[in-house]
Parts: C-alpha cells; sequence; structure tokens
C-alpha cells in the first residue's frame, strides 16, 4: 500500500515547489543531515542544481559483475535521471545506486532465486505478475536492448547520450506503457516491474548491498536504523521528533 | 521413482511443523501418545534470522521473503472465474505462506483475537436476525458445529501459552472500560497488559471515540512485557523494533510455536520432529475409509519414505492441507458447475482496503512500532451491526497500521507525488515520519465460485499438480468493502489530514502483486453435514475416520480478523480429542 508501483499521477509544477520549501523547512527543523546545511538554498523548483551539495563521499568504484559496458553506462545514466544530484543526495552512482542494481543482477534475486520458472508460458493480465520465462537478469537485459533501441530510434542516441530531459521523457513512457516495445519484452512491465522496485531498493535498502551509500536515504527521510531496541523511545518519543533519526546506523555499524 | 522405503510405524503423524502442528503434540504427548512431526523446512533457531544485526534486514527477509514458501519449488495458479485460463503465480506477493519449523507463526505479525461469539454458528446467527432469504444462494454459509463457549478454554489456553497482551472487554459478560465491548465473553482477562499505544493510535482513538465509536488496543503476541508461560517458557518484552511480519523477533519477545511450544515437545518422551522431509501424499483406502500414513521425501537425501501411523493430522496450512487430500481424492473434489463434492470449497481470502493519511505537524515516528501496535475498532465489523437494507453481509475491523516504518515498503506518500527526482525525495523527507495508514481487514465469506483443486497444466518441482485457486472478490464483499472503506474514510476525515488518499473498497480483479493478508482459509470446511464439509465437528474427515485435518482450511468463512486464535483453539481441542481416540478408535460423534 506504500509507494504503490501500480498507482501514480502528477501534480503542478506549482504545487511541487509548494511541496519543497516546505520540505526544505521540516528538514531544516529535525536537523537531518544532508538536507540540515542546505535548508536555506533548496532550489526554489524541481530542477537539479547539478552540482552535488550533500555531503556524503561517493561511493568506491568496485567494478561491475553483471553489467556489460554498454548496460553500466545505461544504468549510470539511468539512476542519475531518477536521483540526481541535489540538496538532499549525491547523484544515484554516488549513492552507490548502480553498483546496487549490478549486485541484485548478478545476485540470487537475478538469477531467479525462489522464481517458479516452468512452462507453458501464456501472457496473462498483470495481476498475475510476470509470466516471463527468463530470469529477472535477463529479462533487465533485454528490456535495456528494447529501451535503447527505442532511444536510437527517437533521438539517434543511446540512453546514456541522451539530455536530461529526453531521458526523463522516455522513462515516462515507459512508466506509463506509452513506448512501443517488442510483446515479450514490454518496458511498461520492465520498468515498472522490475527497474522501479530495484530503484528504490537501492536507495531505501541497508548499504551492505551498496546502495544507499553512507545511508544518505535513511538519513533524508529521518529513518534510524538500527538496532530499534525502542521499548523506552517509543515511549518518550511519542509524537515528538526522534533525535536518533539524525545519525542512522546500519548493519556494517554493528558488524 | 524406486519403492518408497518403508519405515517403522507411529501412532499420531502430524504433517507440517507450524503452530497447529505443536498444539495438537502438546495435548497428545503430555498424555504420552507417541507423535511425530514431519516438516518440509528446517529449523532457523541460532541462523541470521534471528541474530542481530542480520535480522534488521528488510531487503533479504521482507523484500526477497527470506523465511518463506519457496516458489521455485511450489506455487499456486489462479484464475479468476471458471470460464478463464489459469496462470501459475511466478512471484507470489499477495499471501505468504511458512516453511520451516514454526510454519507461517514464526514471522507472523502476532494480531491475536478470538472471533465473535456468533462466528462459529454464522448461517444460524444470520437467519435468526435477519431471515433465511438474507444469505444469497450463492454464498454457502454453514455453522460450524461447535460453539465459542465450548472453544472458550482453549482460547483462554492459548493466550496463556502465547502470553497475549490485550485489554480484556467481556469479562464473564460485564464490559470493561479500553476494551472491545464486542468481544465475545472470556472468563479471564488476558495474560498480559496491551502493549503501548502509538501517536497514530491516540489520534485514531480520539477521533473514532467523537464519532461514538469503541477503540481499543489490539491484542497481540508481541510481549508487553516478560512473561513466564505455564510451561515455564520464557518471553521477553518487546523493543518496538519494527521487525515482526515477516521477520523471526531476536529479542524473543513475539510468541511463536519455535520459541514456546517446540523446546517442550522435544524433551517430551514419544515426541518426534524430521525436518526436511517433504510429504507428497496420504495412503488412502477408499474401501475401508482409512488412511495408513503418508509418503514424504526426506530432502537430505532425495529419497522417498513411506511413513505407516495409526492416526494422520494434516496441520500444513490451509494450501497443503487442501491440496493433500485433492492429490489422494480422500472426499470428493468440489465441482463449483454441479455445487456438487466439498474437498476445495468455500475458499475465502481477506476484504482489505485502506486510507493514507498525512499531517505535517505531527510526528507519527512509525519505526517506533511492534506489530500489534495497533488500535482498533470493532463496531462495524461482521455482524456487529445491523444489516437491515444494506444489501451485504459481513464487515471489518478498522485499525491503524503502523507496524514498522521499513523504509522500502512502509513508506507513505501523497498521491500525485513523482515517483523519482528531487521532488520525491523531498516528499519523502517532509512525510516519511508525518504519515500513518488506516486499514480495514475485512470478513470474506463463501462463494460458490471460490474454490480450490488441481491445475490440469502446471506442475511443482515434485511433478505434482499446483493448487490452483478460481477466486475474486464478489459482490457482496465489494459492496461490504464500499461501505466499511466509506465509514473509515469518515473518520480519516475528522482527524484533519493535511493529505489523505483516495477513500476506495476493495477492486476487483484480486490482484497477486500486492500483499493483502496471509488469511486464506477454507478449502476443507468443517460442519455438521458431509454433503457440505469436509471434517466434522471434531476435525474428523467425513471420509476416512483416522484422519484429521486442522488450521484455517475448516473454517467455512473467513471473518474480518486474524484467523489465529480460533484455529489454535481448535488445535488444542483437537489434541485432547485425539488422545481419547487413539485409545478409542471410533467415528467421533
Ligand atoms: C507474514 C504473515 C503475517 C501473519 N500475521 C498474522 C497475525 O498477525 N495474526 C494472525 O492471527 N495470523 C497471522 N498470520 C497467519 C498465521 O501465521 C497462521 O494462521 C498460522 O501460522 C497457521 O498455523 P498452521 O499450523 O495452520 O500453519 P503454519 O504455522 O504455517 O504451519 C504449516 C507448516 O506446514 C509445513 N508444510 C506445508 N506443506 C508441507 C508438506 N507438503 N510437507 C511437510 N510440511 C509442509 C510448512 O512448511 C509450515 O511450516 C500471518 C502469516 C504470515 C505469513
Amino acid at each position: 500500500m506504500s509507494d504503490h508501483p501500480f498507482k501514480h499521477s502528477r501534480w503542478p509544477a506549482s504545487r511541487r515547489r509548494d511541496f519543497l520549501r516546505q520540505a526544505a523547512a521540516l528538514a531544516g527543523a529535525v536537523a537531518l543531515g544532508p538536507a540540515e546545511t542546505h535548508a536555506g538554498d533548496v532550489p526554489a523548483d524541481a530542477t537539479p542544481s547539478g552540482t552535488p551539495s550533500a555531503p556524503a563521499a561517493p561511493a568506491p568504484f568496485s567494478g561491475y559483475e553483471y553489467f556489460s559496458p554498454q548496460e553500466a553506462a545505461f544504468v549510470e545514466a539511468l539512476v542519475n535521471i531518477m536521483c540526481p544530484a541535489d540538496a538532499y543526495t549525491p547523484n544515484g552512482v554516488d549513492c552507490g545506486l548502480a553498483i546496487f542494481f549490478d549486485r541484485q543482477l548478478a545476485g540470487p534475486f537475478g538469477q531467479g532465486k525462489g522464481r517458479y520458472l516452468r512452462g507453458p508460458w501464456n501472457a496473462g493480465p498483470p495481476q498475475m505478475g510476470l509470466q516471463s520465462p527468463l530470469t529477472p537478469a535477463q529479462f533487465f537485459s533485454e528490456g535495456l536492448r528494447a529501451a535503447n533501441a527505442l532511444s536510437l530510434s527517437r533521438h539517434g542516441k543511446s540512453f546514456d547520450q541522451l539530455e536530461a530531459a529526453q531521458a526523463e521523457g522516455l522513462l515516462h513512457e515507459f512508466e506509463s506503457g506509452g513506448a512501443a516495445s517488442p510483446a515479450a519484452v514490454a518496458l511498461a512491465d520492465w520498468f515498472n516491474a522490475l527497474v522501479y522496485p530495484l530503484f528504490v531498493q537501492a536507495c531505501f535498502a541497508d548499504p551492505l548491498y551498496g546502495g544507499n551509500h553512507d545511508k544518505v536515504f535513511w538519513k533524508l527521510i529521518g529513518y534510524p536504523g538500527l538496532p530499534a531496541t525502542h521499548a523506552l523511545d517509543m515511549v518518550q518519543y511519542r509524537g515528538k521528533p526522534y533525535p536518533g533519526a539524525a545519525s542512522p546506523k546500519s548493519i556494517a555499524d554493528f558488524s | 521413482m524406486n519403492q518408497p522405503t518403508k519405515l517403522p510405524s507411529r501412532s499420531v503423524v502430524i504433517v507440517g511443523g507450524g503452530l497447529t502442528a505443536a498444539l495438537v503434540a502438546r495435548q497428545l504427548t503430555v498424555q504420552g501418545v507417541q507423535t511425530l512431526v514431519l516438516e518440509r523446512g528446517t529449523d532457523r533457531r541460532d541462523s541470521a534470522a534471528d541474530r542481530l544485526p542480520s535480522q534488521r534486514d528488510e531487503l533479504r527477509w521482507a523484500v526477497h521473503q527470506g523465511l518463506m514458501q519457496d516458489w521455485s519449488v511450489q506455487p499456486y495458479s489462479l484464475r479468476h472465474g471458471r470460464d478463464e485460463p489459469s496462470y501459475p503465480i511466478r512471484w507470489m506477493s499477495a499471501f505468504l505462506p511458512g516453511e520451516g519449523l514454526g510454519g507461517a507463526a514464526s514471522h507472523w505479525n502476532g494480531h491475536c483475537w478470538r472471533w465473535s461469539r456468533y462466528d462459529p454458528v454464522l448461517r444460524s446467527h444470520l437467519e435468526a436476525r435477519y431471515g433465511k432469504q438474507a444469505i444469497p444462494a450463492d454464498m454457502p454459509l454453514a455453522d460450524w458445529g461447535v460453539t465459542y463457549e465450548r472453544l472458550e478454554p482453549y482460547h483462554d489456553l492459548f493466550e496463556k501459552l502465547f502470553g497475549i497482551s490485550g485489554q480484556a472487554g467481556n469479562l464473564r459478560g460485564r464490559k470493561l472500560p479500553g476494551g472491545n465491548p464486542f468481544e465475545a465473553p472470556r472468563q479471564h482477562p488476558y495474560p498480559q497488559p496491551p502493549l503501548q499505544s502509538l501517536e497514530a493510535g491516540l489520534m485514531f482513538a480520539e477521533a473514532a471515540q467523537r464519532l461514538g465509536y469503541h477503540p481499543f488496543p489490539q491484542p497481540g503476541a508481541n510481549s508487553s512485557g516478560a512473561y513466564l508461560n505455564p510451561d515455564g517458557q520464557r518471553l521477553g518484552a518487546c523493543q518496538y523494533c519494527g521487525h515482526c511480519e515477516r521477520f523471526v523477533c531476536e529479542a524473543q519477545a513475539k510468541a511463536t510455536p519455535e520459541l514456546l511450544l517446540y523446546p517442550v515437545l522435544m524433551k517430551r518422551p514419544g515426541f518426534e520432529l524430521r525436518l526436511r522431509a517433504h510429504v507428497l501424499g496420504v495412503t488412502y483406502d477408499a474401501a475401508a475409509r482409512r488412511v495408513s500414513g503418508v509418503r514424504y521425501v526426506d530432502l537430505r537425501d532425495g529419497r522417498e519414505y513411506e511413513q505407516p501411523a495409526d492416526v494422520v493430522v494434516l496441520g500444513a496450512f490451509t494450501m497443503t492441507n487442501t491440496r493433500l487430500l485433492l492429490l489422494d481424492r480422500i472426499g470428493k473434489p468440489y465441482d463449483a458447475a454441479e455445487t456438487s463434492g466439498v474437498v476445495g470449497r468455500n475458499f475465502c481470502y481477506q476484504t482489505c482496503s485502506g486510507v493514507e493519511l498525512f499531517f505535517e505537524r505531527r510526528w507519527i515516528n512509525p519505526f517506533l512500532a511492534a506489530g500489534s501496535t495497533g488500535t482498533v475498532i470493532d463496531d462495524l465489523n461482521n455482524d456487529n451491526f445491523d444489516h437491515t437494507g444494506l444489501g451485504f453481509l459481513g464487515g471489518g475491523s478498522i485499525s491503524t497500521t503502523v507496524y514498522n516504518g521499513r523504509p522500502i515498503g512502509s513508506r507513505l506518500l501523497p498521491e500525485g507525488t513523482p515517483r523519482w527526482g528531487t521532488a520525491w525525495k523531498a516528499a519523502n523527507a517532509r512525510w516519511y515520519a508525518h504519515s500513518l495508514l488506516l486499514s480495514a481487514q475485512g470478513s470474506c465469506y463463501p462463494h460458490r465460485e471460490n474454490f480450490l483443486d488441481l491445475d490440469p497444466d502446471y506442475t511443482d518441482a515434485y511433478g505434482q499438480p499446483l493448487l490452483r485457486m478460481t477466486f475474486d472478490f464478489r459482490d457482496n464483499e465489494l459492496r461490504m468493502s464500499e461501505w466499511v472503506t466509506r465509514k473509515m474514510g469518515e473518520i480519516a476525515q475528522s482527524m484533519l489530514p493535511d493529505h489523505m488518499s483516495a477513500v476506495e473498497g476493495i477492486k476487483p480483479p484480486f490482484d497477486t502483486r500486492v500483499y493483502q493478508t496471509t488469511h486464506v482459509t477454507g478449502g476443507t470446511p468443517m460442519g455438521t453435514d458431509p454433503a457440505h464439509s469436509v471434517v466434522s465437528p471434531h476435525l474428523q474427515h467425513w471420509d476416512a475416520q483416522n484422519l484429521f485435518v486442522v488450521g484455517a482450511s475448516v473454517y467455512p468463512h473467513n471473518s474480518g480478523y486474524n484467523p489465529t486464535g480460533p484455529l489454535a483453539a481448535l488445535a488444542l481441542r483437537l489434541g485432547d480429542e485425539l488422545v481419547d481416540y487413539t485409545r478409542r478408535p471410533r467415528w467421533l460423534g
């Protein structure tokens, strides 16, 4: 019921601006790491400034396990569009999001662990979930190929070479099911059922998996992480800001 | 496959090593009846699942379903109607049966209900109140053949074994302030006081009270204090860490079978547990109307074994219970076209809906919570209100659903928020600690077109047909959900949120991609009439004297509560009755 992948619409820009101003004020009030120092100068519109203003150190690059160079370029562009450097976080690559994608696809999830992969194969209504014989990793690569083909035919450039606005436009086409795609690899399924959940997980999973570098997304929202032994906190901080939210702890902090 | 190896016989063999199995075994072994439990999964105590820091890993346990049934081995298929093709659900998200010692009750949320006093006699109750014609012809409601009063001592025992925290609302007919005034009368209070209420619960309680409803704290198995149960087993105090549902509690503060029941059983003579034993079938002699044992694969050597038994109990959760009967044709399979046969009928789910609320100036802090820290009203549930003229039967409990602040799955954002980019991040920063969900957990009454059978096209890793669900939310549930959700919307509105999601009841078709609850019920319903039920009021199979079935599969309908209280009570009673049965086998009447 939260952050529901199948439920979305757009807000007018003015509303969005409002949103940001209030978010900035709020972030200041609870002393959230990255926004704290920039509460006053959050850009007044949603356009990313392009300069990472959050203090987190970039993730150390450690080499991709799954991606081909072309796939890596695509995914790095993708996560930087979906997570631009702004007052809230560094860009997606520096947040470790591309590494998260790569590790997930190389690992058990990408290889189809726990997924029923026996035929016969028939296209079904969306409520039945994906009915593809491909593993998530294979499906990811096929979708990426189709997405790049669309980018080439539309703009004469591969996805990673697009202007931000062009890339953003394509993502919206994938999301809404508007993009033409091969029947076996519907780009709407690819984006909504695979790419988007991976993006959210990359941002919010424990940094152990390579994304959410330096707990930057946990700091952003004020999720305190571990160890979460809150028997006293929950009485003391009921209805009040929780101080631990400013300095979340992750698995590595306890290992 | 080679001829299965035949093993020495046992008195009672229980299929499944979850909650019901442990409760049946507890009653049997204390009286010295030899009991063998066969569980397909393993024992996860002392593993990454119940240790810090690895326990607090949302991606591993919640998103990747680290503790659940392995869908690559055995999924279910679904069609929304009898005239449609079925599809195997290749990665199920709607409900998540367990695997491993403790079953789904090892990673449950802990909500622990007694159902309404009239639930076991629902058909008679509704007919008496509204007349026979009030129950639609396509809604095969049935009395269970057992009353709440008969089960009450077993509810009490289960609550004491599991150290349930809660506020009594009806003590021997006396209404108590702060409890649920609709509660069935109880002989004793809960063994522990309720859990702390959250900010969200206080806000909801205030609004609900103003509108004339009766809020009370969710009774739960998340232990409000340190607790010693009657078997000498201990629970620690809940730490409100928000890792209950889908997780094993590392603080030993959530009551589970592997924490409270199996350690006691392991020490009892006559008790044996075999893990990694996947049961494939029950050997049935239709002419004799008896079973002779079960067949299973030992997953450690890959070989098949035949385990003879005097008595077989199926306690392997709704889906396996039904499937095993269908695979070996024990009882006539239900035929929806003819409305004949019984096995697979009365398959029900839960009718859920939610409203998300956003408050700029209130600190909800969803991460300071536990699985059962809800505040609930029961006023609009089941038949707790007059349905005259409403056009549906049933209802829902409405509660604050703030059980955790796990950031992948439990972040709420106002409708219309962009799904990525700077504005998305801003919205996350702004609303994460300031939002809450109200949800209605609605009843789901049986429909003649909702049932289980074997899939003709798809097989599991052992080559056996998948269990096929033919299920959708039908008119009665859609109308109920629409009405209850509207009422929930009124409460939500009166809490004066800055934003609120659309107020919408459940919409068909049933969507396997969205978690709802793991409360699938029916398939082997109990009842007094063999033409309409699979097991008798004593849970004895009508067509196999020494075969018994226990769990939510025996419910003829699903109520607007979580299922575990009554099925635990039924399991404890079954254990007692089996002690007697093993001494004097007969048709129990
Ligand atoms: C995420 C989640 C949250 C829940 N929250 C709540 C809650 O808050 N309140 C509530 O009342 N209920 C809740 N439930 C439901 C509750 O867990 C069940 O009602 C309860 O566990 C049922 O007991 P059981 O013995 O019937 O099944 P289980 O406890 O699941 O035990 C069945 C066992 O049978 C085994 N098995 C299955 N097939 C085979 C086979 N072929 N061979 C061998 N073994 C087999 C399984 O591996 C499993 O261990 C929740 C369930 C889940 C999954």
